[in-house]
């Protein structure tokens, strides 16, 4: 790991005073899960780090979340993914938040990852991992998974040089529930729809997000309660593993027809995908398996997608899962259970 | 004099807790990576990023120089040729890991880049001939060799009323040794070396070390000064039987620095270097009669030794059973790290070879695969019965018959099986059942094993051996043995491991420790306590013949009168009783020992899968192991070993395979995150059954516990689904593409 000088500030204007204008000389820490690996595998390498391990501002490191009058929950950038997992408030509003938010990683990740991190984290291809590849996202010229290993990248793939899969379970879920995020600058705060915080990166002069160098995620609002909402991810590995696709859906429901349709997948993309297809195909049904599976099988004949040699069969895990995710939130049985 | 085992047994065959369990738990047993010296220095290497090189040049001015370096040493020069990514160049030791490793980043290395390959079906395509020379050539793929005859096989395809047509593989998958390799190196001023190594072979270390630097230096440095400590170790697999490059290095760098080094990998260098188990992919054709008997079996197969010189990659094909067969079978090697010995090498891949295509072939008989493998098993060798009737080719008929009765009944087998694919499932989960057999050999080594025994005059008791505990808990049998001969508890031993001075033993591989110490501590054991009559019988007033152990005491019988064990030792007054006891094979083979130890298990296992045919996800719900095992000396460690061997089949099947990317020449998961091993919501329920026979005498099963598991999953997917997934590991883009070929009949 290069040697870096360490600043522990004590409150948000500090920590954002200490932010350089471009990315590359300083990174904040937050739960340390993804930067001490960047660091020890020179990925990144930062003369500045800052950690946010001293902020104590209520905004920053608390779930808020108000079930009269007009409904809505704040959680703070700050709040580790265990608490997130664990709140009642949350788990019975944004179930589709807490379950994606517990089964990241394993419980050490949980305790140790943040809200923050988990939206601002870096993308986990094994060609951007590895110190000797150099891909685009490390000033190279070519991306080496769209030709080489690329079982688990993106299959949204049209107009994307580097073919990564946003690596963040809990930024569909958010999406889904129509979250919006709060980012403080040096000149103030700003917020935007969360969706709006992605992008999918072309250069090492970008990030997975739009956040500015010299900015911070603050926190994510959610309005939307009364939104039956659930994640499905098809998951290899029961314990310890990335999904390789996710599905998060949030409607209405009267009687038992849905509204309000979202659906929002990941792991298929640079992004966080907002499958607008797959909302429409279920608007103002009735919820069964049946509209499930033609919600399912839009999102997977959604434009953009056009698989790479080894992950076509993500097509087909993307109807599944939306499909899953679907028919969870809507309260049917889960026939997929053993 | 001859040996046996006690007749009546107060301790051996019972479940024994590992002595070590709470020096393990809670952290007080200190491995290899705890060993911190005075002065301690941290070495690193740096390695070939190219999965083929010449070095052009070395500069290493700067690292030299660098802060807190205190010795470099150069372990490849200009010109040299590099075969992998991952291959050692250069080493740095200074006085923290994290001087060193920003020393070894100014080292400056120019590099010319060679042609490689490192996957098997590109060099089947094109042979660049970039493997390291063997026998004068530079081929990539060439001819291997297989055990077993080639016989006429034409026949029995003729006669067959069908004939299955499949192909089956497995990849090359890594050891991952949760302890990676590595140790510390401390040289003395009497020039002697000790080192704290993480290793399955103690004295084999001790002695190579001796040998490398005797032979390099020209030094008089006999194996007797230099020592080898392993006292606690986190896994080898077979992946750790020498120094390795590491130990050579760490030893060298702490000879010109005059401090003690330590160099443990890292774990993408563990992953990547310290050891692979080679693929193996085969194209079979096998046919039997309506019957279920196996009349033909030719097989094609291929796999990868990486830059190994190994001619083969497989073990005995076809596996256990012996039909009429013909092989061909190729190596090819690749610009990846050399194959290492893995948990019974080659078995796992010639029973997946063999396992998987009966299943087929019984499907078109439209058979139960279960009622195939009892047509062909191995028959009873009658000149075995005569001669050595507790032998493994005298039983093994009879073994394999009633495992599988055994394996039946635990899994209930005839209530679960069903025509492939017929199974009745609710929506798209589907359930299967599938067996698969094994064999292994698990004898005593050829080399002495020695085990020497010490009683104080205050009751104690130590016992002490240069053998290893890899996690097996020997200890645990060395304690264990002593205990049952000496009236004690094993708790009131003090077993002393792992240390190259306490005598001869031998590398722990072939699952040979257990039947090769266990032996050696029953007569080291027999002999000092013989020993204690002579010395004390005199102060007992009864004669050395008279006296005899019960629990806790020493009794004479004769004259009915007994002492506790503590008041009979504090008779030895000034003195000690000490006493080595020593077992190899041919110990074994003696006609007077016979029953002592043993060779050759069999075993059956058998797997329950759901498959979402939906996904393609699979999950392993349980799996029942019978393992032929002769005399069981500590049932816990036994069943252990197999649940830990379970385990290991358990990720085979659906996990583990090393990712070779085919532009860089790396590999894309040296990790535990892409390189996926299963945590317990993976694991199925393991139900183990020790088909013991305790007058065949003590043989090892560490080996054979892991041999079947991914091929009894495998025919439980093909039973739960009605097609075959012919490559492991079984992920669900693998199951999908099965079921998707078979075009959604289900």
């Amino acid at each position: 790991m290069k040697n870096f000088t360490y600043y522990r500030p004590q409150s948000l204007e500090a920590a954002v005073g200490l932010l350089d204008a471009k990315w590359g000389t300083t990174e904040l820490l937050a739960g340390g899960t993804d930067l001490l690996d960047l660091q020890k595998e020179y990925i990144a390498q930062p003369d500045k780090v800052v950690s946010l391990g001293a902020i104590q501002e209520p905004r920053f490191k608390t779930i808020h979340v108000q079930e009269q009058t007009k409904p809505y929950a704040i959680i703070g950038a700050g709040v580790s993914l265990a608490e997130i997992a664990a709140h009642p408030g949350l788990k019975k509003n944004y179930p589709a938040l807490t379950t994606a938010a517990g089964d990241v990683g394993g419980p050490q990740i949980r305790n140790m990852g943040t809200l923050g991190g988990n939206l601002c984290q870096r993308n986990r291809c094994w060609y951007f991992r590895d110190e000797h590849v150099p891909c685009l996202l490390k000033g190279g010229d070519k991306c080496y998974a769209l030709d080489g290993e690329n079982r688990y990248h993106a299959i949204f793939t049209k107009g994307h040089p580097c073919v990564i899969v946003h690596p963040s379970t809990l930024a569909p879920a958010l999406i889904a529930v129509g979250a919006e995020v709060e980012v403080q600058g040096a000149k103030g705060k700003r917020a935007m729809a969360l969706e709006k915080l992605f992008q999918a990166p072309r250069s090492a002069a970008d990030r997975e997000h739009v956040v500015a160098p010299n900015e911070l995620v603050l926190s994510v609002w959610i309005g939307g309660q009364g939104l039956k909402n659930a994640s499905y991810e098809v998951r290899h590995k029961q314990a310890y593993d990335w999904p390789l696709v996710q599905a998060a859906v949030a409607f209405t429901l009267q009687g038992n027809r849905a509204g309000s349709v979202k659906v929002v997948l990941g792991h298929v993309a640079p992004t966080p995908i907002v499958a607008d297809a797959a909302a429409k195909a279920l608007e103002g049904k009735e919820v069964t398996e049946a509209t499930a599976t033609a919600a399912g099988e839009a999102a997977a004949a959604m434009d953009g997608i056009k698989p790479l040699a080894q992950n076509a069969y993500k097509v087909k895990l993307v109807s599944v899962a939306v499909k899953r995710a679907i028919l969870t939130a809507a309260g049917q049985k889960k026939y997929w259970e053993v | 004099m001859a040996t046996s085992w006690p007749k009546n047994r107060r301790l051996i065959g019972t479940k024994v807790q590992r002595l070590d369990g709470p020096a393990k738990a809670t952290g007080t047993a200190k491995y290899s990576y705890d060993i911190n010296r005075p002065g301690l220095l941290h070495g690193v290497i740096l390695r070939c990023p190219h999965a083929h090189a010449k070095i052009k040049s070395i500069d290493p001015a700067a690292a030299e120089k660098a802060p807190g370096v205190k010795a470099v040493y150069a372990i490849r020069k200009a010109g040299d040729e590099l075969y992998y990514a991952g291959e050692e160049v250069f080493a740095v030791a200074a006085d923290t890991e994290e001087h060193a490793r920003d020393a070894l980043r100014t080292v400056k290395v120019e590099y010319e880049v060679l042609p490689f390959l490192v996957k098997e079906e590109d060099a089947l395509k094109e042979d660049k001939e970039t493997a390291p020379p063997l026998q004068n050539s530079r081929k990539n793929v060439r001819a291997g060799a297989g055990g077993g005859q080639t016989q006429n096989v034409d026949d029995g395809f003729q006669k067959a009323d069908a004939t299955h047509n499949g192909t089956y593989g497995v990849p090359v998958i890594c050891h991952q040794c949760l302890e990676s390799h590595g140790l510390v190196a401390e040289w003395d001023k009497d020039g002697g070396l000790t080192v704290w190594a993480s290793t399955q072979a103690v004295t084999g270390t001790a002695q190579a070390l001796a040998g490398y630097f005797a032979g390099k230096y020209k030094i008089d440095l006999p194996a007797t000064k230099v020592k080898c400590i392993t006292h606690y170790m986190g896994g080898g697999f077979g992946s750790k039987f020498g120094p390795d490059v590491q130990g050579q290095v760490a030893a060298e760098l702490a000879r010109s620095a005059g401090a003690p080094v330590k160099i443990m990998l890292d774990r993408a260098d563990e992953v990547v270097t310290a050891g692979n188990r080679p693929s193996a992919f085969g194209t079979v054709k096998i046919a039997g009669t309506k019957d279920g008997k196996i009349t033909a079996y030719e097989i094609d197969c291929h796999g990868s030794p990486g830059v190994g010189g190994a001619a083969s990659t497989v073990g005995p094909l076809p596996y256990v059973y012996p039909f009429q067969s013909r092989r061909k079978i190729t190596a090819v090697r690749l610009n990846t790290a050399a194959q290492r010995a893995m948990r019974a090498p080659g078995h796992p891949q010639s029973c997946y070879l063999t396992d998987c295509a009966i299943d087929d072939l019984a499907a078109k008989l439209e058979l139960d695969p279960l009622q195939v493998r009892l047509m062909n098993l191995p028959l009873t060798d009658p000149e075995a019965l005569k001669n050595a009737p507790l032998s493994f080719n005298a039983l093994k008929h009879t073994i394999y018959t009633k495992e599988i009765e055994i394996a039946a009944d635990l899994s209930k087998w005839k209530e679960k099986w069903h025509p492939p694919g017929k199974g009745n499932g609710n929506g798209p989960l589907k359930r299967g059942i599938g067996m698969a057999l094994h064999t292994w050999g698990g004898s005593a080594q050829g080399a002495p094993n020695d085990c020497t025994v010490l009683i104080s005059a205050d009751g104690s008791v130590t016992a002490q051996s240069s053998t290893q505990d890899l996690g097996t808990a020997q200890r645990t049998v060395t304690g264990l043995v002593v205990a049952e001969i000496l009236g004690l508890e094993p708790g009131q031993i003090t077993v002393q491991i792992g240390e190259s001075q306490y005598g001869r033993s031998t590398g722990s591989g072939g699952s040979t420790t257990c039947p090769s110490q266990a032996p050696a501590a029953l007569r080291a054991a027999t002999a000092a306590k013989a020993e204690l009559f002579k010395a004390i019988a005199e102060k007992l007033e009864s004669k050395p013949e008279d006296l005899d152990i019960e629990p806790g005491k020493v009794v004479n019988k004769s004259a009915n009168k007994s002492w506790s064990w503590k008041e009979a030792c504090a008779k030895l007054g000034m003195n000690q009783v000490k006493a080595t006891g020593t077992w190899t094979a041919g110990e074994a083979n003696q006609k007077e020992n016979e029953g002592v130890s043993n060779v050759g298990v069999g075993g059956v296992q058998v797997a329950e899968v759901v498959v979402d045919t939906e996904t393609g996800v699979v999950r392993c719900t349980q799996v029942v192991g019978v393992q032929d095992v002769g005399l069981v000396v500590n049932k816990q460690g036994c069943e252990s070993q197999m649940a830990g061997g379970i385990i290991m089949g358990v990720n085979y099947a659906l996990f583990e395979e090393r990712i070779m990317d085919r532009v860089t020449g790396r590999q894309c998961n040296p990790d535990m995150e892409f390189y996926k091993l299963g945590g317990m919501e993976d694991m199925p329920k393991i139900i183990v059954h020790m088909h013991d026979m305790p007058e065949r005498g003590v043989i090892g099963i560490g080996e054979p516990a892991t041999i079947s598991t991914h091929a009894a999953i495998g025919n439980a997917i093909f039973n739960a689904i009605g097609v075959r997934v012919p490559h492991t590991p079984f992920t669900p883009d693998r199951v999908l593409a099965a079921l998707a070929a078979k075009g959604g009949k289900s």
